[in-house]
Protein backbone atom coordinates (compact mmCIF):
# COMPACT_ATOMS: atom_id res chain seq x y z
CA UNK A 1 0.00 0.00 0.00
CA UNK A 2 1.00 3.61 -1.43
CA UNK A 3 1.99 5.99 1.75
CA UNK A 4 1.51 9.63 1.56
CA UNK A 5 5.26 9.59 2.68
CA UNK A 6 6.43 8.34 -0.57
CA UNK A 7 8.86 10.03 -2.25
CA UNK A 8 6.80 9.55 -5.77
CA UNK A 9 4.40 12.54 -5.96
CA UNK A 10 0.48 12.35 -4.42
CA UNK A 11 -1.89 10.98 -7.09
CA UNK A 12 -4.55 12.93 -4.48
CA UNK A 13 -2.62 16.49 -4.64
CA UNK A 14 -4.93 18.66 -6.04
CA UNK A 15 -3.44 19.88 -9.67
CA UNK A 16 -3.39 24.10 -8.89
CA UNK A 17 -2.21 24.44 -12.91
CA UNK A 18 -5.39 22.86 -13.67
CA UNK A 19 -7.62 24.80 -11.36
CA UNK A 20 -5.87 27.94 -13.35
CA UNK A 21 -6.85 26.94 -16.36
CA UNK A 22 -10.58 26.36 -15.33
CA UNK A 23 -10.66 29.96 -14.20
CA UNK A 24 -9.39 31.53 -17.58
CA UNK A 25 -12.00 28.75 -19.28
CA UNK A 26 -15.61 30.17 -16.73
CA UNK A 27 -14.03 33.82 -17.33
CA UNK A 28 -14.06 33.64 -21.24
CA UNK A 29 -17.36 31.84 -21.06
CA UNK A 30 -18.84 34.57 -18.98
CA UNK A 31 -18.19 37.11 -21.69
CA UNK A 32 -19.23 34.83 -24.32
CA UNK A 33 -22.38 34.46 -22.53
CA UNK A 34 -22.99 37.99 -22.47
CA UNK A 35 -21.85 38.45 -25.90
CA UNK A 36 -24.58 35.72 -27.08
CA UNK A 37 -27.23 37.73 -25.24
CA UNK A 38 -26.12 40.77 -27.52
CA UNK A 39 -25.98 39.39 -30.55
CA UNK A 40 -29.76 39.44 -31.23
CA UNK A 41 -30.55 36.42 -32.49
CA UNK A 42 -33.79 35.05 -32.18
CA UNK A 43 -34.98 34.24 -28.60
CA UNK A 44 -35.09 30.51 -28.66
CA UNK A 45 -31.69 30.68 -30.47
CA UNK A 46 -29.84 32.43 -27.80
CA UNK A 47 -31.72 31.05 -24.86
CA UNK A 48 -30.34 27.50 -26.45
CA UNK A 49 -27.14 28.73 -26.85
CA UNK A 50 -26.67 30.61 -23.64
CA UNK A 51 -28.26 27.61 -21.34
CA UNK A 52 -25.34 25.06 -23.68
CA UNK A 53 -22.56 28.13 -22.49
CA UNK A 54 -24.00 27.46 -19.19
CA UNK A 55 -23.64 23.90 -19.04
CA UNK A 56 -20.39 23.76 -19.74
CA UNK A 57 -19.58 26.38 -17.17
CA UNK A 58 -21.33 23.98 -14.80
CA UNK A 59 -19.76 21.22 -15.89
CA UNK A 60 -16.26 22.32 -15.96
CA UNK A 61 -16.90 23.62 -11.84
CA UNK A 62 -18.53 20.11 -11.01
CA UNK A 63 -15.72 18.06 -12.56
CA UNK A 64 -12.49 19.93 -11.77
CA UNK A 65 -13.57 21.89 -8.92
CA UNK A 66 -15.65 19.76 -7.28
CA UNK A 67 -13.74 16.74 -8.61
CA UNK A 68 -16.48 14.50 -9.31
CA UNK A 69 -13.90 13.49 -12.51
CA UNK A 70 -12.60 10.65 -10.67
CA UNK A 71 -14.90 10.78 -7.97
CA UNK A 72 -16.28 7.53 -6.71
CA UNK A 73 -18.93 5.50 -8.22
CA UNK A 74 -21.07 5.95 -4.99
CA UNK A 75 -21.48 9.66 -5.30
CA UNK A 76 -21.80 9.54 -9.01
CA UNK A 77 -24.94 6.95 -8.44
CA UNK A 78 -26.13 9.22 -5.91
CA UNK A 79 -26.07 12.41 -8.36
CA UNK A 80 -27.81 10.41 -11.11
CA UNK A 81 -30.57 9.46 -8.83
CA UNK A 82 -30.65 13.06 -8.12
CA UNK A 83 -31.05 14.54 -11.71
CA UNK A 84 -33.08 11.56 -12.94
CA UNK A 85 -35.50 12.64 -9.80
CA UNK A 86 -35.61 16.07 -10.82
CA UNK A 87 -36.00 15.61 -15.21
CA UNK A 88 -39.03 13.06 -13.59
CA UNK A 89 -40.35 16.47 -11.35
CA UNK A 90 -39.32 18.56 -14.23
CA UNK A 91 -39.62 17.49 -17.72
CA UNK A 92 -43.85 16.67 -17.39
CA UNK A 93 -44.15 20.22 -16.11
CA UNK A 94 -42.56 21.92 -18.93
CA UNK A 95 -43.97 18.91 -21.76
CA UNK A 96 -47.49 20.05 -20.51
CA UNK A 97 -47.06 23.46 -20.46
CA UNK A 98 -45.71 23.24 -23.92
CA UNK A 99 -48.39 21.20 -25.16
CA UNK A 100 -51.34 23.24 -23.37
CA UNK A 101 -49.72 26.36 -24.73
CA UNK A 102 -49.94 24.77 -28.45
CA UNK A 103 -52.90 23.74 -28.18
CA UNK A 104 -55.17 27.25 -26.88
CA UNK A 105 -52.92 29.20 -28.65
CA UNK A 106 -55.91 31.52 -31.37
CA UNK A 107 -53.34 30.94 -34.33
CA UNK A 108 -53.40 26.69 -33.69
CA UNK A 109 -57.16 26.49 -33.10
CA UNK A 110 -57.75 28.05 -36.25
CA UNK A 111 -55.28 25.99 -38.09
CA UNK A 112 -56.93 22.72 -36.69
CA UNK A 113 -60.61 24.28 -37.46
CA UNK A 114 -60.25 25.93 -40.60
CA UNK A 115 -64.59 25.51 -41.09
CA UNK A 116 -65.00 26.77 -37.82
CA UNK A 117 -65.41 30.57 -37.37
CA UNK A 118 -63.96 30.75 -33.69
CA UNK A 119 -65.15 30.77 -29.85
CA UNK A 120 -68.69 33.20 -31.48
CA UNK A 121 -69.49 29.94 -33.98
CA UNK A 122 -69.20 27.21 -30.84
CA UNK A 123 -71.84 29.40 -29.05
CA UNK A 124 -74.04 29.51 -32.02
CA UNK A 125 -74.16 25.98 -32.39
CA UNK A 126 -74.76 25.03 -29.10
CA UNK A 127 -77.18 27.54 -28.61
CA UNK A 128 -78.85 26.13 -31.93
CA UNK A 129 -79.03 22.59 -29.82
CA UNK A 130 -80.74 24.00 -27.28
CA UNK A 131 -83.42 24.90 -29.15
CA UNK A 132 -83.69 21.67 -31.25
CA UNK A 133 -83.85 19.77 -28.16
CA UNK B 1 -22.90 -3.64 14.08
CA UNK B 2 -23.14 0.40 13.62
CA UNK B 3 -20.90 2.42 11.67
CA UNK B 4 -18.59 4.13 13.79
CA UNK B 5 -17.75 8.46 12.36
CA UNK B 6 -14.92 8.37 10.55
CA UNK B 7 -13.21 10.98 8.67
CA UNK B 8 -11.40 8.67 6.63
CA UNK B 9 -12.55 6.88 3.47
CA UNK B 10 -14.53 3.86 4.04
CA UNK B 11 -12.43 1.23 2.15
CA UNK B 12 -14.11 -0.89 -0.66
CA UNK B 13 -13.59 -4.31 0.67
CA UNK B 14 -15.80 -3.58 3.48
CA UNK B 15 -18.73 -4.03 4.16
CA UNK B 16 -20.08 -0.67 3.09
CA UNK B 17 -18.35 -0.59 -0.31
CA UNK B 18 -19.30 2.95 -0.12
CA UNK B 19 -14.70 4.14 -0.37
CA UNK B 20 -16.47 7.40 0.67
CA UNK B 21 -16.06 9.57 4.05
CA UNK B 22 -18.90 10.17 6.19
CA UNK B 23 -18.34 13.61 6.01
CA UNK B 24 -18.30 13.66 2.07
CA UNK B 25 -21.27 11.94 1.57
CA UNK B 26 -23.20 14.04 4.01
CA UNK B 27 -22.39 17.03 2.41
CA UNK B 28 -23.14 15.38 -1.37
CA UNK B 29 -26.84 13.88 0.03
CA UNK B 30 -27.07 17.80 1.27
CA UNK B 31 -26.01 19.06 -1.94
CA UNK B 32 -29.07 16.40 -3.49
CA UNK B 33 -31.34 18.36 -2.04
CA UNK B 34 -30.18 21.05 -2.72
CA UNK B 35 -30.54 20.16 -6.20
CA UNK B 36 -34.14 19.03 -6.08
CA UNK B 37 -35.03 22.65 -4.20
CA UNK B 38 -33.30 24.62 -7.23
CA UNK B 39 -34.53 22.47 -9.59
CA UNK B 40 -38.33 22.97 -8.29
CA UNK B 41 -37.49 26.78 -8.71
CA UNK B 42 -36.58 26.70 -12.34
CA UNK B 43 -39.26 24.79 -13.08
CA UNK B 44 -41.16 27.63 -11.46
CA UNK B 45 -39.49 30.09 -13.94
CA UNK B 46 -39.66 27.71 -16.89
CA UNK B 47 -43.90 27.32 -16.35
CA UNK B 48 -44.22 31.04 -15.81
CA UNK B 49 -42.35 32.23 -18.51
CA UNK B 50 -44.00 29.74 -20.71
CA UNK B 51 -47.60 30.65 -19.28
CA UNK B 52 -46.97 34.46 -19.60
CA UNK B 53 -47.89 36.87 -22.44
CA UNK B 54 -44.70 38.73 -22.67
CA UNK B 55 -41.30 38.73 -20.75
CA UNK B 56 -38.85 41.10 -20.22
CA UNK B 57 -35.50 41.21 -21.58
CA UNK B 58 -32.99 41.19 -18.52
CA UNK B 59 -30.68 43.79 -20.53
CA UNK B 60 -34.13 46.80 -20.30
CA UNK B 61 -34.94 46.11 -16.72
CA UNK B 62 -32.01 44.85 -14.53
CA UNK B 63 -28.70 45.90 -13.92
CA UNK B 64 -26.50 43.51 -16.04
CA UNK B 65 -23.13 45.04 -16.03
CA UNK B 66 -23.89 45.26 -11.97
CA UNK B 67 -24.93 41.16 -12.55
CA UNK B 68 -22.07 40.72 -14.99
CA UNK B 69 -19.27 41.94 -12.14
CA UNK B 70 -20.97 39.51 -9.63
CA UNK B 71 -20.45 36.25 -12.15
CA UNK B 72 -16.71 37.29 -12.02
CA UNK B 73 -17.03 38.08 -8.54
CA UNK B 74 -18.24 34.56 -7.80
CA UNK B 75 -15.99 32.54 -10.33
CA UNK B 76 -12.86 34.03 -8.49
CA UNK B 77 -14.18 33.22 -5.02
CA UNK B 78 -14.48 29.22 -6.20
CA UNK B 79 -10.68 29.33 -7.23
CA UNK B 80 -9.88 31.42 -3.85
CA UNK B 81 -11.65 28.12 -1.77
CA UNK B 82 -9.98 25.70 -3.91
CA UNK B 83 -6.72 27.33 -3.51
CA UNK B 84 -8.07 27.47 0.12
CA UNK B 85 -8.68 23.40 -0.06
CA UNK B 86 -5.17 23.18 -1.41
CA UNK B 87 -3.24 24.68 1.41
CA UNK B 88 -5.21 23.11 4.17
CA UNK B 89 -4.21 19.87 1.96
CA UNK B 90 -0.52 20.51 2.37
CA UNK B 91 -1.29 21.80 6.13
CA UNK B 92 0.06 25.43 5.20
CA UNK B 93 -1.82 27.83 7.77
CA UNK B 94 -1.19 31.21 6.23
CA UNK B 95 -1.85 30.20 3.42
CA UNK B 96 -4.42 28.40 4.18
CA UNK B 97 -6.42 31.79 6.21
CA UNK B 98 -4.93 33.94 3.04
CA UNK B 99 -7.07 32.56 0.75
CA UNK B 100 -10.06 31.69 2.79
CA UNK B 101 -10.12 35.06 3.74
CA UNK B 102 -9.88 36.02 -0.05
CA UNK B 103 -13.40 33.88 -0.32
CA UNK B 104 -14.66 35.58 2.47
CA UNK B 105 -13.88 39.19 1.21
CA UNK B 106 -15.28 38.46 -2.38
CA UNK B 107 -18.59 36.82 -0.49
CA UNK B 108 -18.92 39.78 1.14
CA UNK B 109 -18.09 41.69 -2.30
CA UNK B 110 -21.13 39.70 -3.79
CA UNK B 111 -23.85 40.40 -1.15
CA UNK B 112 -22.78 44.32 -1.39
CA UNK B 113 -23.05 44.57 -5.10
CA UNK B 114 -26.22 42.43 -4.55
CA UNK B 115 -27.41 44.69 -2.23
CA UNK B 116 -26.60 47.62 -4.52
CA UNK B 117 -28.95 46.16 -7.26
CA UNK B 118 -31.89 45.35 -4.52
CA UNK B 119 -31.48 49.05 -3.38
CA UNK B 120 -31.57 50.72 -6.94
CA UNK B 121 -34.47 48.23 -7.40
CA UNK B 122 -36.74 49.05 -4.34
CA UNK B 123 -35.40 52.79 -4.97
CA UNK B 124 -37.93 52.77 -8.07
CA UNK B 125 -40.65 51.09 -6.34
CA UNK B 126 -39.70 47.41 -8.01
CA UNK B 127 -40.51 44.68 -5.74
CA UNK B 128 -41.58 41.11 -6.32
CA UNK B 129 -45.42 42.54 -6.39
CA UNK B 130 -44.34 44.27 -9.36
CA UNK B 131 -45.03 41.61 -12.01
CA UNK B 132 -44.39 37.59 -12.42
CA UNK B 133 -41.03 38.22 -14.18
CA UNK B 134 -39.92 39.89 -10.61
CA UNK B 135 -41.90 38.14 -8.25
CA UNK B 136 -39.61 34.84 -9.49
CA UNK B 137 -36.43 37.22 -9.86
CA UNK B 138 -36.32 38.13 -5.99
CA UNK B 139 -37.02 35.09 -4.93
CA UNK B 140 -34.54 32.79 -7.16
CA UNK B 141 -31.77 36.00 -6.25
CA UNK B 142 -32.96 36.24 -2.65
CA UNK B 143 -32.76 32.31 -1.92
CA UNK B 144 -29.42 32.54 -3.52
CA UNK B 145 -28.31 35.20 -1.54
CA UNK B 146 -29.04 33.31 1.20
CA UNK B 147 -27.19 30.37 0.35
CA UNK B 148 -24.05 33.08 -0.15
CA UNK B 149 -25.03 33.77 3.56
CA UNK B 150 -24.69 30.24 4.81
CA UNK B 151 -21.51 30.00 2.85
CA UNK B 152 -20.44 32.92 4.53
CA UNK B 153 -21.00 31.78 8.06
CA UNK B 154 -19.37 28.28 7.58
CA UNK B 155 -15.94 29.46 5.76
CA UNK B 156 -15.80 32.07 8.49
CA UNK B 157 -16.16 29.43 11.05
CA UNK B 158 -13.43 27.31 9.44
CA UNK B 159 -11.27 30.57 9.61
CA UNK B 160 -11.55 30.95 12.78
CA UNK B 161 -10.49 27.48 13.95
CA UNK B 162 -7.75 27.58 11.31
CA UNK B 163 -6.33 29.52 14.23
CA UNK B 164 -6.57 27.14 16.90
CA UNK B 165 -3.70 24.72 16.49
CA UNK B 166 -5.56 21.64 17.31
CA UNK B 167 -7.66 21.64 14.61
CA UNK B 168 -5.03 21.18 12.35
CA UNK B 169 -3.73 17.94 14.37
CA UNK B 170 -7.44 16.65 13.54
CA UNK B 171 -7.62 14.89 10.40
CA UNK B 172 -11.39 15.86 10.33
CA UNK B 173 -10.11 19.73 9.78
CA UNK B 174 -9.06 18.73 5.95
CA UNK B 175 -13.14 17.11 5.36
CA UNK B 176 -14.84 20.38 6.67
CA UNK B 177 -12.74 22.39 4.30
CA UNK B 178 -13.47 19.66 1.45
CA UNK B 179 -16.71 20.11 2.21
CA UNK B 180 -17.84 23.97 2.78
CA UNK B 181 -15.91 23.75 -0.96
CA UNK B 182 -18.11 21.48 -2.48
CA UNK B 183 -20.87 23.31 -1.21
CA UNK B 184 -19.85 26.99 -2.66
CA UNK B 185 -18.97 25.65 -5.69
CA UNK B 186 -22.68 24.34 -5.80
CA UNK B 187 -23.76 28.08 -4.87
CA UNK B 188 -21.34 29.17 -8.07
CA UNK B 189 -23.29 26.53 -10.21
CA UNK B 190 -26.54 28.08 -9.74
CA UNK B 191 -25.66 31.37 -9.94
CA UNK B 192 -24.11 30.29 -13.38
CA UNK B 193 -27.39 29.64 -14.58
CA UNK B 194 -29.63 32.38 -12.69
CA UNK B 195 -27.38 34.60 -14.77
CA UNK B 196 -28.75 33.97 -18.30
CA UNK B 197 -31.82 32.49 -17.59
CA UNK B 198 -32.51 36.26 -15.27
CA UNK B 199 -30.53 38.57 -16.88
CA UNK B 200 -29.15 38.15 -20.41
CA UNK B 201 -31.87 35.69 -22.04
Amino acid sequence: MSSSHDASPDPHRPNVALYVKVFAALMVLTLITVAISKLHLPRHQAIGLGLFVALIKAALVGALFMHLWGENKLVHNMLFLTVAGAAILVLPMIDFMMVARKVTSPADVAAQHPNEGGEGKHVEIRKSAKKGN
Amino acid sequence: MSQPYSCAAIPDDSDTHSGVSNAKLGVWLFLASEIMLFATLFTSYIVLRMASPSWPWGWDVLNVPLATLNTVILITSSVTIVMAYVKAYDKNKAGFQMWMAATLLLSLGFLVVKGFEYGHEFALGIGPHTSVFYAIYFTMTGLHGLHILGGIAVNGGLLYMSGVEAHWENPLFLGRVEGAGLYWHFVDIVWIFLFPALYLL
